[in-house]
């Protein structure tokens, strides 16, 4: 009978471990190698990030110097300088769920303004005037300015992934949806939105639409009445990045 | 298989060795067995069922509505308690039960044969494994070598006593001790209906000729003796658990070849029957993923628990360490800002925090006496 234990020399290490082992190291470096790739990557990208932010503001800047020039210009030669009609509106839902007509409802949904205080940017085309001219009775939108649509991505911005809203905490998350846009980080984004790129639409898109707040210090006494009229609802024009700051 | 692993003849002088029957590389399929078992095993039942007449055996009539009691079958007549008492229902007292047993139930199942065959050969192939017959719970941390084959003598044994004498020289008489000591009265009615006792099970023997065989193992506790001809699922895989253990005489280890033929040979007491082939001809699915040819195609593997990322959003306008981390230029465009304020002495100071001093009627009443 044998039955003695053999001692730990005597057994035999099993293929398979060994196997495992080797699989285990190769796998090791490819990782080690894959991280060293990446910090480099990340690096470099970081480098475009700033000169692109750095871009931007000097864009803006000039873009709001030049439209002052023309109207400085104008009205030294008595003449009238009408500046663009905006390019983008943000929206705001005000009416709640209840009694709406079937076919504002559908724009409505359309537009993704499906609760109360909902916000999403609309590019400004004849199409969407219409929708908008439909549905005026319960909402309110305007042009809105950069500080709006930067204040509003920074703070309450959420995005589309995996048909998850997704807090916009790191730049990762928006390379990975629109890097196929050039949009690789939170500047970008804004960029986008505010002077409407060639992919405002997936840019906007991506964008979950704004959870906004009741606005600090109320609204107007009558809500539904046209905005001209002493309520709240229909084009404010301007008027809505005050309204943005009080609900944001 | 190129060549087959041998099995040395145990408990006999002289060493002989047999080739390993085909039987014991068939599949293994605990659900077949399992699935076979559970019919069979209701083969041996006794037909009950309650009386055909229980409960109908009044002649109870309803009284309709209007007398102030339920619409229930009263008992009609006089003169006794039983009058006016409810009756037929399953609700009532001496009233016929739901849906009453009937003989007609059907008690025995019937199987396919060749699902029958496929449960007997996995069991046996189960038999094979060490493992398997150990978690199955038999005493065999001492025998020499599963499947355990004795020397063709033992059929020739007329005595208990030289039965005894070769499973303790066996080192497999510790299963027939388990038994003897797993006597106890069965818990429940069955005590009084005949299955007084439960014991676990023993050894099962298997023989090709009965020369005293049976008369020599029968009187064991726990010990089975089957003719290798005739092998019962119910004894191989007692309860639908794989991993009998099983005592072969040399001659009815060889004789399984014939019995069950191989994967390429025709058993010749079972007509036309080939072993299973399994579905997949390498069982070892550790190692076919280890395998070079399969570790060279292969993606690395993901993390073992997913790490959930950072889930507490942080306000990127007021906590500047993410403001950063999104915008690298939001550094120097803050910098910018404060040096034109503090040119423009329009400094945009953080506002000293408000403290408190508590006030007296606090004080007064947080010491009073």
């Amino acid at each position: 009978m044998s039955t003695t234990v053999p001692s730990a020399s005597f057994v035999e290490v099993p293929e398979t471990l060994l196997k495992k082992r080797k699989q285990n190291e190769k796998v090791r470096e490819e990782r080690l190698a894959a991280q060293v790739e990446a910090k480099k990557q990340r690096k470099t990208k970081r480098e475009v990030i700033y000169k692109r932010a750095e871009a931007y503001t000097k864009e803006y800047l000039d873009a709001e110097r030049e439209d002052i020039r023309l109207k400085r210009d104008a009205r030294k030669d008595g003449n009238y300088y009408v500046s663009a009609q905006p390019k983008v509106f943000f929206v705001i839902r005000i009416k709640g769920i209840s009694k709406i007509a079937p076919k504002p409802r559908k724009i409505m949904q359309l537009l993704r303004l499906r609760q109360i205080n909902n916000g999403v940017f609309v590019k400004v085309t004849k199409a969407t005037e219409q929708m908008l001219r439909l549905i005026e009775p319960y909402i309110t939108y305007g042009e809105p300015n950069l500080k709006t649509v930067r204040e509003l991505i920074y703070k309450r911005g959420y995005g589309k992934v995996d048909k998850q809203r997704i807090p916009l905490t790191d730049n990762h998350t928006i390379e990975k949806a629109l890097g196929k846009h050039d949009i690789l980080c939170m500047e970008d984004l804004v960029h986008e939105i505010a002077t409407t790129g060639p992919a405002f639409k997936q840019a906007a898109n991506f964008l979950w639409p704004f959870k906004l707040s009741n606005p600090n210090g109320g609204w107007r006494t009558r809500k539904f009445k046209h905005y001209v009229l002493g309520g709240d609802f229909g084009n404010r024009e301007t008027n809505i990045n005050a309204l943005v700051r009080q609900m944001n | 298989m190129a060549s087959r692993p041998t099995v040395q003849v145990r408990g006999g002088e002289g060493s002989s060795s047999l080739p390993l029957p085909a039987v014991f590389t068939a599949p293994i399929r605990l659900d077949v067995v399992q699935q076979v078992h559970k019919s069979i095993a209701k083969n041996r039942r006794q037909a009950y069922s309650v009386n055909v007449k229980a409960g109908h055996q009044t002649s109870a009539e309803s009284w309709g509505t209007g007398r102030a009691v339920a619409r229930i079958p009263r008992v009609g007549g006089g003169g006794t308690h039983r009058s006016g008492q409810a009756a037929f229902g399953n609700m009532c007292r001496g009233g016929r039960m739901f849906a009453p047993t009937k003989t007609w139930r059907r008690w025995h199942i019937k199987v396919n044969q060749n699902q029958r065959r496929f449960a007997v050969v996995s069991a046996l192939a189960a038999s094979a494994l060490p493992g398997l017959v150990l978690a199955r719970g038999h005493r065999i941390e001492e025998i020499e070598e599963v499947p355990l084959v004795i020397p063709s003598t033992a059929e020739g044994f007329k005595k208990t006593k030289e039965a005894v004498e070769l499973l303790k020289s066996l080192n497999a008489y510790t299963d027939v001790v388990k038994v003897s000591n797993s006597r106890k009265l069965r818990a429940g009615r069955g005590k009084m209906r005949n299955r007084r006792h439960r014991q676990r099970r023993g050894p099962l023997i298997v023989y090709n000729e009965d020369n005293g065989i049976v008369h020599a193992f029968r009187n064991l506790p726990g010990v089975e003796i089957a003719n290798v001809r005739r092998l019962n699922l119910l004894q191989l895989a007692p309860g639908g658990h794989l991993g009998r253990f099983i005592i072969w005489t040399e001659s009815a280890f060889a004789l399984l070849d014939e019995v069950f033929g191989t994967q390429d040979k025709v058993s010749l007491h079972k007509k036309d029957y080939y072993l299973p082939t399994a579905k997949i001809s390498n069982p070892d699915v550790t190692r076919l993923i280890n395998s070079s040819e399969i570790q060279a195609v292969v993606r690395p593997a993901g993390e073992k628990t997913q790490r959930r990322p950072w889930t507490q959003r942080k306000n990127p306008l007021v906590n500047r360490a993410i403001l950063y981390r999104l915008n690298p230029y939001a550094k120097v465009i803050r910098k910018e800002e404060t040096a034109r304020q503090n040119k423009t002495g329009h400094v945009h100071t953080q506002l000293p925090a408000k403290t408190h001093e508590a006030g007296e009627a606090f004080i007064n009443t947080l010491f009073a006496p």
